[in-house]
C-alpha cells in the first residue's frame, strides 16, 4: 500500500512543469545524440555531468535517463536511412530497415521503430515498475560480502559476454578496475599510482574516460572513414509515415515478443540492448512463415528488434536502481551520474528518496510518449540531422567533449587524457578489446574494493565469508559459470555435431 | 600477431603494477588489508587475463593449421596517417587551450580540420568555426556558469 502510493506521489513529481521540461530536453537530446553517428548516450550523459552540476538531482537525472531511452528511438532512424546504426543496438535495424528504405517504405520502417519503440518502452517501464521492490526487498538483505560478489558476478558477465574474446573482455574489466585505484586510498589515506601528477591524487574521472572512449575514438574512426571515402549517404524518407493494414498484422507480435525478449535481457548483466535486437531478430526469423524475406526488407526484422532494444533500457535500470549495480556500460556511467550528484541507488534510495525513484520512473512513461511524438510526425526535422556534413560534425564533436572535460576541473589535465583515451579507445576497437566492461569496472572499481574491504574486516579477514552464505555462493557460481560458458559450449557444440555424423 | 602483442603488454603491465603496489606506503591500522591488497588481487586478474589469451591464441593457432590459412601481412596504407595526423593537432590544440584561451584555440583547430575534411566549402567551414566557438563560448560562460579559458582575448 505504501509502495503505491509512493508510485502515485512519483507521478505528480514527474508531471512538475520543471521536470516534463527536463524529460523533453532529455529524450529531444537522446533523440539527436541517437540520430547522429558519432556520440552515443553514453558519452553524451558523462559530458552533461559536469555541465548540469549543481542542479537539482531528480531534474538532472530525468533528464540523464532521456538521454538513455531516446537514443534508442533516434539510432534507428540512422539505422533505416544510412544503413549505420546511429546507436550500437540499432544494428539489427539497419540489415532490414535499409532495405525496406530501398523499396521505398522508409516511412513504414521509421513508423513500426517509432511504434514498436514506444509500445515496447512502455511494456518495459510497466516491467520496471513492477519488479523493482520485490527485488529491492531481497536487496536489503545483502552486505558487503554479498555485495563484492554480486559486482564479480556482474563484472565477468559484461566481460565475457560483450565482445569476440573473453580473454579480451576479462582484459578489459581488469585495466578498469587498475585505472580506478589510481588516486588517495580512501581508507588509508595513502595515495596510489598518481605518477606524481598532483591531479591524479582525485582519480582519473570516469567522465574523461567515457568521453575519450566513447566520443573521440568516434571521431577518429570517423575521420578515417571520410579519408578513404567510406562514409555513408543518407536516403530520403520514402511511402507514407504509416503502416498498411498488413505491415501493421505483421508487426504486432514481433513488436511484443520483442518487448518482452529486451525486458529480461536488460534486466541480466553483460548481454545489453546489441544481444537483445539479436535475440529477437533470430526469434522472429526462426517464428516467421517466410524466413527467406529476412534480410530482404521483412517488416518483423525491424519492429522486434527496435521494441527489444528499447525495452533493454528499462529492464537494464532494474538492477541499477534496485541493487545500485549497473549490467553494462552506458547503466554504468548513469550510476556514475547519481554518485556525482551525491544520490546511492539501491534498496535504500527506495526508502529514503522514493520521490526521485519513482518521480524518475515515471518520467519515462511521460518520455516515451514525447519520444513517438517527436519521432513520428517531427521525424523530418531530426533527418536534416544526417545531412550536416560529418566533416563538420566530428571535428565540433571535439570541441564539445573539450568543454565537458574542461569544464569539470577547469584543468588541462582532463583534455589531455579525453585524447589520451580517445587513442586508447581507437586503438582497442582495431583490435576488439571491448571497452564497455573497462567502464562498468571503472565506475565500481571503488565501490569494489570498498565493499571487499568491509567484509573483511567483518569477518577479521577471513576470506569465509565470501561463501558463507548462499546468496554469496550463488553469485560465485553463476561468476565462474559465465567465465567458463564461452570456452564450454564451442566443446558442447563441436561434441554435438560429431554426434549428428555419427 | 596483435594478440601475441597484447599478451606481451599484458604481462609487461602485471610486472610494472607489480612493481608499483610495493612503493605504496602502508601502515596497517584498522584495516587488516591495507591499500595493497586490492591491487594484488588485479595483478593475479591480469594473469588470468594472460592465460585465457595464452589459450586463445593456441586455440586459434590449431584452427588456422587445420584451415591452412595464412596470415594476413600487416601493410601501410596512405589512410593510416589520418588519426597520428588528427591526434597531433589535437594534442596541440590542448597545449595552447589555455595560453590561447578557448575562442581563438577552438577557432584555429575547427578552421584546420573542417578546411581538410569538408573541403572546399569555404564558406560554411569558416562560419561554422566563428559562430560555434562564439555561441558555445558565451553559452556556457555566461548562460551556464561553465569556466572556459579566456586567454589572450579579454572578454
Amino acid at each position: 500500500m505504501e509502495t503505491l502510493v509512493h508510485i502515485l506521489n512519483g507521478f505528480t513529481v514527474a508531471m512538475q512543469p520543471v521536470n516534463l521540461w527536463y524529460t523533453f530536453l532529455g529524450v529531444l537530446m537522446g533523440t539527436i545524440i541517437g540520430v547522429l553517428p558519432g556520440i552515443g548516450p553514453s558519452a553524451g550523459i558523462a559530458l552533461l555531468i559536469p555541465i548540469t552540476y549543481g542542479m537539482n538531482p531528480t531534474s538532472a537525472l530525468i533528464m540523464m535517463a532521456g538521454i538513455y531511452y531516446g537514443a534508442k528511438y533516434g539510432g534507428s532512424t540512422t539505422a533505416i536511412l544510412i544503413r549505420t546504426p546511429g546507436e550500437a543496438a540499432s544494428v539489427m535495424t539497419s540489415i532490414d530497415g535499409y532495405e525496406m528504405a530501398k523499396k521505398g517504405r522508409a516511412g513504414a520502417a521509421l513508423a513500426v521503430s517509432a511504434i514498436g519503440s514506444f509500445i515496447a518502452g512502455t511494456i518495459g517501464v510497466i516491467g520496471l515498475t513492477l519488479f523493482a521492490v520485490p527485488l529491492t526487498s531481497i536487496a536489503l538483505k545483502f552486505g558487503p560480502a554479498e555485495y563484492f560478489t554480486l559486482m564479480l558476478f556482474a563484472m565477468t558477465a559484461v566481460s565475457t559476454l560483450t565482445g569476440q574474446s573473453p580473454a579480451k573482455g576479462v582484459l578489459a574489466t581488469v585495466l578498469g578496475l587498475i585505472i580506478a585505484t589510481i588516486g588517495i586510498d580512501l581508507q588509508s589515506g595513502q595515495a596510489r599510482y598518481t605518477m606524481g601528477i598532483p591531479e591524479f591524487q582525485d582519480g582519473v574521472g570516469f567522465v574523461v574516460v567515457v568521453v575519450g572512449l566513447f566520443a573521440m575514438a568516434e571521431v577518429f574512426r570517423g575521420l578515417e572513414d571520410i579519408y578513404r571515402g567510406t562514409g555513408a549517404k543518407a536516403m530520403k524518407i520514402t511511402g507514407k509515415l504509416w503502416l498498411t493494414r498488413e505491415e501493421w498484422r505483421r508487426s504486432i507480435g514481433p513488436i511484443w515478443r520483442g518487448g518482452i525478449i529486451g525486458f529480461v535481457i536488460g534486466v541480466l548483466p553483460g548481454a545489453g540492448g546489441t544481444i537483445a535486437s539479436i535475440m529477437s531478430y533470430t526469434t522472429e526469423k526462426r517464428m516467421s512463415k517466410h524466413p527467406e524475406e529476412f534480410g530482404h526488407g521483412a517488416i518483423e526484422g525491424v519492429a522486434g528488434p527496435e521494441a527489444a532494444n528499447n525495452s533493454d533500457t528499462a529492464g537494464a535500470l532494474v538492477p541499477l536502481l534496485t541493487l545500485g549495480i549497473p549490467g553494462g556500460g552506458a547503466t554504468a556511467v548513469m550510476l556514475g551520474a547519481f554518485i556525482m550528484y551525491g544520490v546511492q541507488p539501491g534498496p535504500m534510495l527506495f526508502q529514503n528518496n522514493p520521490q526521485l525513484v519513482w518521480g524518475l520512473i515515471n518520467s519515462m512513461y511521460i518520455g516515451n510518449i514525447m519520444l513517438v511524438i517527436l519521432n513520428l510526425p517531427l521525424i523530418g526535422l531530426f533527418v536534416r540531422l544526417l545531412y550536416i556534413p560529418q566533416g563538420i560534425l566530428y571535428p565540433l564533436i571535439v570541441t564539445i567533449s573539450a568543454i565537458g572535460a574542461y569544464a569539470i576541473n577547469g584543468s588541462v589535465v582532463d583534455l589531455w587524457l579525453i585524447l589520451f583515451f580517445g587513442i586508447v579507445g581507437y586503438v582497442f576497437d582495431k583490435i576488439d578489446i571491448p571497452v564497455a566492461p573497462l567502464v562498468l569496472s571503472l565506475v565500481l572499481g571503488g565501490i569494489m574494493e570498498q565493499s571487499f574491504r568491509q567484509a573483511m574486516t567483518i569477518s577479521g579477514g577471513d576470506l569465509k565469508i565470501f561463501y558463507g552464505s548462499a546468496i554469496t555462493v550463488t553469485l560465485l557460481v553463476m561468476s565462474v559459470i559465465s567465465v567458463a560458458l564461452p570456452f564450454i559450449i564451442p566443446r558442447l557444440r563441436a561434441l554435438g555435431s560429431k554426434g549428428d555424423e555419427s | 600477431m596483435t594478440d601475441r602483442i597484447i599478451l606481451a603488454c599484458t604481462l609487461l603491465l602485471a610486472g610494472v603494477y607489480f612493481w608499483a603496489t610495493t612503493k605504496i606506503p602502508s601502515l596497517e591500522l584498522g584495516d587488516p588489508l591495507g591499500p595493497k591488497a586490492f591491487p594484488r588481487m588485479l595483478i593475479a586478474g591480469l594473469l588470468i587475463a594472460a592465460v585465457m589469451l595464452l589459450l586463445e591464441i593456441l586455440r586459434d593457432n590449431k584452427r588456422k593449421i587445420e584451415e591452412g590459412s595464412t596470415a594476413v601481412k600487416w601493410r601501410w596504407e596512405p589512410h593510416q596517417w589520418v588519426v597520428p595526423a588528427v591526434a597531433a593537432w589535437t594534442g596541440i590544440y590542448m597545449v595552447v587551450f589555455e595560453a590561447l584561451g578557448y575562442m581563438l584555440a577552438t577557432a584555429i583547430y575547427l578552421l584546420v580540420l573542417t578546411a581538410f575534411f569538408n573541403r572546399g566549402r569555404w564558406l560554411m567551414n569558416v562560419l561554422t568555426s566563428v559562430l560555434f566557438t562564439a555561441i558555445s563560448y558565451f553559452a556556457f560562460t555566461k548562460l551556464l556558469g561553465v569556466n572556459l579559458a579566456r586567454g589572450i582575448i579579454p572578454f
